[in-house]
């Protein structure tokens, strides 16, 4: 899988090679810098690419503009997006095309591997991963009048994990539950938040999101 | 004894007219001092009144009046004469110089307020009577006054105690205007002194106890669990032969603390200075606050451009507070946020639609965000009435740098 990598620090860049690699990704290219990323995106068209959130020239947001430029030029391009910091704007815009095949995660969960490198491929296959904590502030909000108030506790947290970009059977083990549990609880998520049921989870999971986003 | 000239009837209403203009800037007040405006006023008006005053000293002593009365019998008596009687065409001439510097000197160099127009107009008239009186005494002048009806039914003493009055109600009116202005700038100054020092004090403790707060942060989170990190690291150096498997139990472990060390620091920085407010300026981080509340806030952003950097902050922090109030005591249903900019101020409002009752005095939240404000002339206004809604208005003036990027 070809991986187009952005981050401007020297030993995050190199140890996050390392680790792609390690997991039998192939990184045809590490850059530094905002305009350099844009320019790679869209000159490599790559499977994924894992972006940093901060990149010179202006050390803000850089990363974000340039993944959400290279998504408009080449659209769905997969871009999986990691920040010391999240925030529910930002996520926001990186699903504002919904055309799925985004990611943004704190980049603690690179500590765990295989989590991380299961997260890029969801990303690379079109699926939409969002990390717990945006997650979570969603889930967190009260009111009367949205649809997700009508869920139940438990449905919250299916929810929840869905929207992290699990699969039910991810989400049956997690909760101890039995899958069919899980795809029960589902069909009440989506019956209740007016979502048509379809087979595609990430479908599923961007449309949940942008619902709760609008 | 011929009737007035219909011209010189013309530059006397001219005079008159700009007389009236000159008193409009000194007495009309600006927004904020005096403005541009005013100073082009005056600009173009002095031309204008030297142009009067060479008129009135060219023309005055050959203006002329005529006066007829017809008296109930049917007879009539005619009586006339000169405006300025034994007044040379000098001597009229530097009077209204006089006139107008003075009262252009006193009322730009004092102040614009109407008391020293009047005070000048009645010392200028009282000097005048004075004059006349002297005039009179030395018989130096004869023939009709238009001022003769006075002297007919009073006698020469009158003059004399009209101008002594003048002159002397004119001087008091001055002096207790001159007095009163300068107590007025005085007290106003000392008030500005006090609030100064006051919001200095609170800039400076508010600054001590955040360094206070970010070193007690630092050493009981992520320090400390560097520290646990070491010690865990160092155990686990020692069992990676011996037990593997407790070693990768450490591992595992220290892993977690890294994780919860960085939790730590990103919540720290959050306190310190937002990363979103770095990345998009105030407009982006009102509305990722607006989209974090656990209560529905809708945003409208109005910003032509960014504050300076410690504005932005702290209009960011009181927003942020407030909004954890409405989402903490309120129980609104709803909120909205209003961020704009206009005649120099930025300007945030919160609205709810929650209990009310909310006050300021109450509490360390808002007390603390209206000491932060305050350091920049800012203000925190609430009105929450009981039952509500809740309105927060936060206001701080400040000039806005670069027009605004688009996003996207």
């Amino acid at each position: 899988m070809r991986v187009v990598l952005a981050e401007d620090l020297y030993l995050l860049r190199t140890g996050l090679e390392k680790l792609l690699a390690a997991h039998g990704f192939d990184v045809i290219e590490a850059v530094d810098s905002g305009p350099a990323l844009l320019e790679a995106l869209v000159r490599r068209q790559p499977d994924v690419a894992v972006v940093d959130v901060r990149l010179p020239p202006t050390f803000t947001d850089e990363g974000l503009r340039a993944a959400i430029e290279a998504r408009r030029r080449v659209p769905g391009l997969p871009i999986l997006v990691l920040s010391q910091y999240v925030e529910q704007l930002y996520a926001r815009e990186l699903l504002a095309d919904r055309a799925g095949a985004v990611g943004y995660l704190l980049k603690d969960r690179v500590f765990n591997d295989d989590q991380f490198t299961d997260a890029i491929r969801t990303v690379a296959r079109g699926g939409t991963i969002m990390d717990p904590e945006v997650v979570g502030k969603l889930l967190g909000r009260r009111s009367r009048d949205e649809p997700v108030a009508r869920l139940t506790a438990r449905e919250r947290e299916v929810l929840a994990l869905m929207a992290e970009g699990r699969s039910n059977s991810a989400i049956a083990q997690r909760l101890s539950i039995s899958e069919k549990a899980v795809s029960k609880h589902s069909t009440s998520i989506f019956t209740k938040l007016d979502l048509a049921p379809s087979e595609d989870d990430n479908r599923r999971v961007l449309a949940v999101l942008a619902y709760l986003n609008a | 004894m011929d009737a007035m000239e219909p011209w010189n009837l013309w530059m006397y209403l001219f005079c008159s007219l700009a007389a009236v203009c000159l008193c409009l800037i000194w007495i009309v007040p600006t927004p904020r001092g005096r403005g541009p405006r005013a100073v082009g006023l005056g600009a173009a008006l002095v031309p204008a009144a030297t142009l009067c005053v060479l008129a009135f000293g060219v023309t005055a002593p050959t203006w002329t009046f005529q006066v007829t009365a017809i008296f109930a019998d049917g007879h009539s008596v005619t009586s006339g004469g000169s405006l300025l009687p034994g007044a040379g065409q000098l001597e009229a001439f530097w009077l209204a110089v006089a006139i107008v510097v003075a009262a252009s000197v006193f009322t730009l160099v004092a102040s614009r307020q109407a008391a020293y127009l009047a005070a000048i107009t009645l010392l200028a008239f009282g000097l005048w009577q004075a004059y006349v009186a002297l005039k009179l005494h030395a018989g130096l002048v004869g023939g009709y006054y238009w001022y003769d009806f006075m002297l007919r039914w009073t006698d020469r003493l009158a003059v004399w105690l009209v101008a002594l009055a003048s002159v002397a109600s004119g001087s008091l009116l001055a002096a207790r205007t001159i007095v009163a202005d300068a107590l007025g700038r005085r007290s106003g100054l000392t008030a500005q002194v006090q609030r100064l020092t006051l919001t200095r004090a609170a800039a400076v403790d508010a600054a001590a106890a955040e360094l206070r707060r970010l070193e007690r942060d630092l050493h009981d989170g992520a320090q400390a669990r560097l520290v646990a990190l070491g010690i865990n690291l160092r155990a686990a150096e020692k069992l990676i032969r011996t037990s593997p498997d407790g070693a990768e139990t450490l591992i595992a472990e220290c892993r977690e603390t890294s994780s919860q060390a960085l939790a730590d620091l990103r919540d720290l920085v959050r306190g310190i200075y937002p990363p979103v407010l770095a990345d998009r300026g105030l407009g982006a981080a009102v509305e990722a606050l607006a989209l974090d509340c656990p209560v529905p806030v809708a945003a409208e952003i109005d910003l032509p451009g960014r504050p300076p950097a410690p504005v932005e902050s702290a209009v960011y922090f009181a927003v942020a507070e407030v909004l954890n109030n409405v989402a903490k005591h309120a129980d609104a249903t709803c909120a909205l946020v209003r961020l704009g900019y206009a005649d120099g101020i930025v300007r945030a409002e919160v609205t709810d639609d929650g209990n009310g009752g909310a006050d300021p005095g109450n509490g360390t939240g808002l007390a603390g965000i209206e000491r932060r404000l305050g350091a920049f002339d800012g203000t925190l206004a609430v009105n929450s009435p009981v039952g509500g809604p809740t309105i927060v208005v936060i206001e701080v003036p400040c000039a806005l740098s670069s027009p605004k990027i688009s996003t996207s």
